[in-house]
């Protein structure tokens, strides 16, 4: 086939500028570093390489929600660590001004250190975070949650708690509502409460109790009355006698289930109380001790009132630490959750970097092979198009 | 003697004719579309003696064009091929790069926002999470923005580009007009091809069969009668049909082509142009273009829509519930400029999820309305009556037809198109983010039993005095419950959602007789995120194509799939490209010129013409013998 001058001048040129553009492209990849400029390049690679970078972005937001839990979760761990000491100084004044041979002076600096300590466990419970939002309210974060109105102590957050998301599939609560940690605690025993009548005459003190028989116990408000002082009988919330029985000190009074033990001197007509248990703040369980304390105590009455008194608070504290024990077990193994998240998603970051340099990185080598390959072809092209340009008949004649 | 004389004197005008068309070749090395020519030397007819048939010299019968009419349409058909595809490929790349920033691109803008949500989720108290949360969803709205703007302003480069080809086409179609006139003259005149007239012709033809698809027709008076590929006439004898541009019936800023005959009238061909650059260009204009954009529209209505309807489901600082985020274009509805009635038809966007990347013509037929898909023509069913009671509901749209509507009236419908132009972000008040949930749920302080109740969501927005309204759930006994404001007694499922006044809800645990449960207003809940948490997660919800598609899958999915026709549209081509090239080698070996051979050609022609002149001499000198035989002295 017979080629024309202007058409292998035309071809030679198309060659040259071919092996131009392969060329500046494969410049182009090197200087940039990564295979993929256009989405042309690679549509599915650049299409996997978007969501893995997207995936990327997420997992450094969840780096950021698990710092944000961890702070909020270790200023409550603080918190409930700082209570339980509280709780634990006040049980230990409780159990010293159990004891009948204390003055009035001692108990006293006992009833001012129980209120300062009173003071102590409502600000810990008033406690904020970094950002200013209260720890223990609930959803309501910016509204105080424990106002002191005289002796009592109101709640005035929610029952709300807050997820943050750690994970793509993973959410971990930061916190707990107030009401849950310092309000709603069991009474007694967790499922009656013991009590003494402020009329007693007699030195008969009441302990806390314990459940025999589950299946037997009725919820109703008991009385155990004193019809002599070797003598009593248990009266239903009807008033219907439902057992009775003789008295010995420190022996045990069953009946419906539970049983309870009755110790010192009671009197005729006194009246011991076994109630269904409620909840009780913990705030309350403190005034009711500094009531308790306040009350003068000389008579044999008054001192066995006391000991029942002290008797429930001690063991009211007791609930009130296992409470927040129970929490602070829950905010340590969400924190140990977090610090896992933590390994987690460097792991996965680590993984998804890995796959998208696979799918985006050039690999070097070959670039710079390739561009060594069309450097010598683009030459070889220019030298041979010189070289036979420059043949021609005219030349010669 | 006078036989060899004038027979040299032939060969003498013969070789120079030769020489002159070797000259010709030479010149005409570097001229585009130049055919190299030939002298066709003929014998003079021979005389006949007793004693043989003596010839009589050479004659130039014609000078003849090398050219092969086949091998020509062949180059004409493989150029209107590539040039489609060229123009195609080139527009495409155009839209790839737009595509190709990978870090301020859709994908990553979109991350960006859920970050921010994320960021008010972990601390919704906080003032400037909030304000980064709408400086993102302005960045977002930017993003979209700007790629519409930018696929809109090539629209308007294709527009452009539409016009010159037009104009283009139709100073060549004139210009063959006018040489198929000359030619016709000159063949008259000589009965000898006009070869230099016949080349530029030609060239006019390979010019318009790039700009086109074209078929000729040769006429045995020289002409060449011209139609479109599909059988319309550009250019029959010395008459040539303009080739206009009219403006869209529904759409004044879009062109489409077409034919004025020669009574004046004009017919369309904009759909049947299918080679060709301008073939390529309107075929990038309804393949790619109007699609590209219609799915930008279709990605930001499903974000306004999807982050709306969970925004207005929950409550901002204030305790006010959330009002709309963002603001989305509506849809554009269109009437043709030849629509007799008045009025144009009440289009909304009633289920994102049904949505689709086309654009609708209705029209009025008399006996009822057609919908058809405005690209291919095809035509779509729809349900109802067009009213406003019941209005045509299809693909995710509901249609209510004009009043004044007459018979042949024709709208254009499109759904998405002006949706990102329109897309704004309407709140800029940090505090009015809503990131938390409308109600708050408590388990009573005096329970007795076991019972939690969940944290709850929000599944119905609609009643909103409703939904934060106080509502009691009352247990009976271990299994049935009582809901206040609700009669009947229901029994009691663990872990079972159910609804309270759009509030969805679920209890676990055992709880006992008497115990309560509250759904109550939030107000005051500031530090509630589960707004803000379902914000995040919508964005990965699907919400397209029917619930498949979520919008993170989207957007990936556009620069995926733009990827992959730039790279189908550059593979063609390059293939194109070379079919088309071997095709203009073949015609090059027949038709061009080659310097060695004409070199060749010279010297023989050259010796040739020599040798003839020296015959003269001979002549010359047999004469001057004769002459001296046949004198005295």
């Amino acid at each position: 086939m017979r080629i024309s001058t202007a058409g292998f001048h035309g071809a030679a040129l198309a060659q040259i500028m071919a092996k131009s553009t392969a060329l500046a492209k494969t410049q182009n990849q090197i200087a940039s570093g990564s295979r993929i400029i256009t989405p042309a390049d690679d549509p599915i690679g650049a299409a996997q390489a978007l969501e893995i970078d997207r995936a990327l972005a997420e997992s450094k937001q969840h780096e950021r929600n698990t710092i944000a839990a961890t702070n909020r979760l270790s200023f409550e761990e603080q918190a409930l660590t700082d209570a339980g000491s509280l709780l634990q100084r006040v049980r230990d004044l409780a159990v010293a001004a159990n004891n009948p041979t204390l003055d009035d002076a001692a108990r006293r600096s006992i009833m001012s250190e129980v209120q300062v300590r009173l003071q102590d466990l409502v600000d810990i419970a008033n406690r904020r975070d970094t950002n200013g939002e209260y720890l223990f309210s609930g959803y309501s974060t910016m509204t105080r949650p424990f106002a002191v109105n005289g002796t009592a102590v109101t709640y005035n957050g929610d029952e709300g708690t807050r997820v943050l998301q750690t994970g793509p599939s993973q959410r971990v609560t930061d916190g707990h509502a107030g009401s849950y940690v310092f309000m709603q605690i069991k009474q007694g025993n967790g499922t009656f409460v013991t009590g003494a009548a402020g009329t007693n005459t007699g030195g008969g003190t009441i302990d806390g109790g314990s459940v025999v028989n589950m299946t037997a116990w009725t919820p109703d408000n008991y009385t155990i009355e004193f019809t002599s002082p070797t003598t009593y009988r248990v009266l239903d919330g009807t008033a219907t006698e439902i057992a009775t029985g003789t008295y010995s000190q420190g022996g045990s009074i069953a009946f419906n289930g539970i049983e309870v033990r009755i110790d010192g001197t009671p009197e005729t007509n006194d009246v011991f109380t076994v109630s269904p248990s409620g909840t009780e703040d913990m705030f309350t369980t403190v005034n009711n001790m500094l009531a308790s304390l306040q009350r003068s105590s000389d008579s044999t009455a008054q001192n066995a009132l006391f000991a029942t008194e002290m008797g429930n608070t001690i063991a009211q504290i007791d609930n009130a630490m296992e409470r927040l024990r129970d929490i602070r077990s829950e905010v340590g193994a969400r924190l140990s959750v977090l610090s896992d998240a933590v390994d987690t998603q460097a792991d996965r970051q680590l993984d998804l970097k890995t796959q998208l340099s696979q799918i985006r990185d050039l690999d070097y080598a070959e670039a710079i092979t390739t561009l060594n390959i069309q450097l010598a072809g683009l030459q070889a092209a220019q030298q041979s198009y010189a070289k036979i340009s420059g043949l021609n008949l005219f030349n010669y004649l | 003697m006078s036989n060899f004389l004038s027979t040299s004197i032939t060969g003498l005008l013969a070789f120079q004719r030769a020489i002159d068309a070797t000259s010709h070749n030479i010149a005409n090395v570097g001229t585009p579309g130049y055919s190299r020519q030939r002298v066709e030397l003929v014998t003079r007819p021979s005389q006949g003696f007793g004693n043989g048939w003596v010839g009589q010299g050479v004659n130039v019968a014609t000078t003849r064009r090398l050219y092969d009419d086949m091998v020509s349409n062949q180059v004409r058909v493989a150029s209107s091929s590539f040039s489609h595809l060229d123009t195609y490929s080139t527009l495409m790349n155009r839209v790839n790069n737009l595509f190709s920033n990978t870090t301020t691109g859709l994908t990553p803008s979109l991350q960006k926002f859920a970050n921010a949500l994320q960021d008010v989720a972990n601390n919704p108290t906080n003032s400037s999470a909030r304000q980064v949360l709408i400086s993102e969803a302005n960045g977002l709205a930017d993003r979209l923005r700007s790629y519409d703007a930018q696929l809109a302003q090539t629209g308007q480069q294709i527009e452009a580009q539409i016009t010159g080809e037009v104009s283009e086409i139709t100073t060549l179609t004139q210009g063959i007009a006018k040489l198929n006139d000359e030619i016709a003259a000159a063949y008259a005149r000589t009965h000898q091809p006009p070869n230099d007239l016949l080349d530029q012709r030609d060239m006019l033809l390979d010019n318009l069969s790039a700009h086109l698809d074209i078929s000729t027709v040769q006429q045995p008076d020289g002409q060449i009668n011209v139609f479109t590929g599909s059988g319309q006439p550009l250019v029959v004898g010395k008459e040539a049909s303009a080739v206009v541009t009219t403006t869209d019936p529904f759409d004044p800023t879009r062109h489409n082509v077409a034919l004025r005959g020669p009574g004046g009238a004009l017919s369309d061909i904009t759909r049947t142009i299918s080679g060709g650059s301008l073939g390529g260009a309107i075929a990038f204009r309804s393949e790619v273009l109007d699609p590209t954009r219609n799915e930008l529209g279709r990605i930001s209505v499903a974000l306004t829509e999807t982050i709306n309807a969970q925004h207005r489901s929950g409550i901002d600082l204030s305790g006010a519930m959330g009002t709309d985020l963002f603001r989305v274009g509506g849809v554009e509805t269109l009437g043709a400029s030849s629509n007799t009635g008045t009025g144009l038809p009440t289009v909304l966007r009633t289920d994102t999820e049904a949505l689709t990347t086309d654009d609708y013509v209705l029209q009025n037929t008399g006996t009822g309305w057609v919908l058809r898909n405005a690209a291919t023509g095809a035509q779509v069913p729809m349900t109802g009556s067009g009213t406003n009671a019941d209005p045509f509901l299809v693909n995710g749209l509901s249609i209510e037809v004009p009043a004044g509507s007459q018979t042949g009236d024709r709208y254009m419908i499109r759904p998405t198109r002006a949706a990102t132009t329109g897309l704004d972000v309407l709140i800029s008040d940090p505090s009015r983010i809503a990131a938390a949930a409308p109600f708050r749920t408590s388990a009573s302080a005096t329970n007795t039993g076991t019972g939690t109740i969940s944290a709850g969501r929000v599944v119905d927005a609609s009643d909103p005095n409703a939904l934060r309204s106080t509502s009691t759930i009352t247990f009976v006994d271990a299994t049935t419950y009582t809901i206040s404001g609700v009669t009947g007694t229901f029994t009691y499922t663990p872990g079972q959602p159910f609804v309270v006044n759009g509030a969805e809800v679920s209890i676990s645990g055992a709880p006992a007789a008497g115990d309560t449960f509250t759904i109550s207003d939030n107000t005051g809940g500031t530090g509630d995120n589960r707004n803000a948490l379902a914000l995040a997660d919508s964005l990965s919800r699907g919400v397209i194509e029917n619930g498949t598609t979520s919008l993170n899958q989207a957007t990936s999915r556009l620069v995926g799939q733009v990827g992959s026709v730039t790279r189908q549209a550059q593979a063609s081509r390059d293939a194109q490209e070379i079919v088309h090239k071997e095709a203009a080698d073949t015609r090059d070996a027949i038709s061009g010129v080659n310097l060695d051979e004409e070199a060749a050609n010279l010297i023989k022609y050259q010796q040739a013409y020599q040798a003839a002149a020296q015959m003269i001499r001979v002549a010359s000198s047999l004469f001057d013998t004769l002459l001296a035989a046949t004198s005295r002295g």
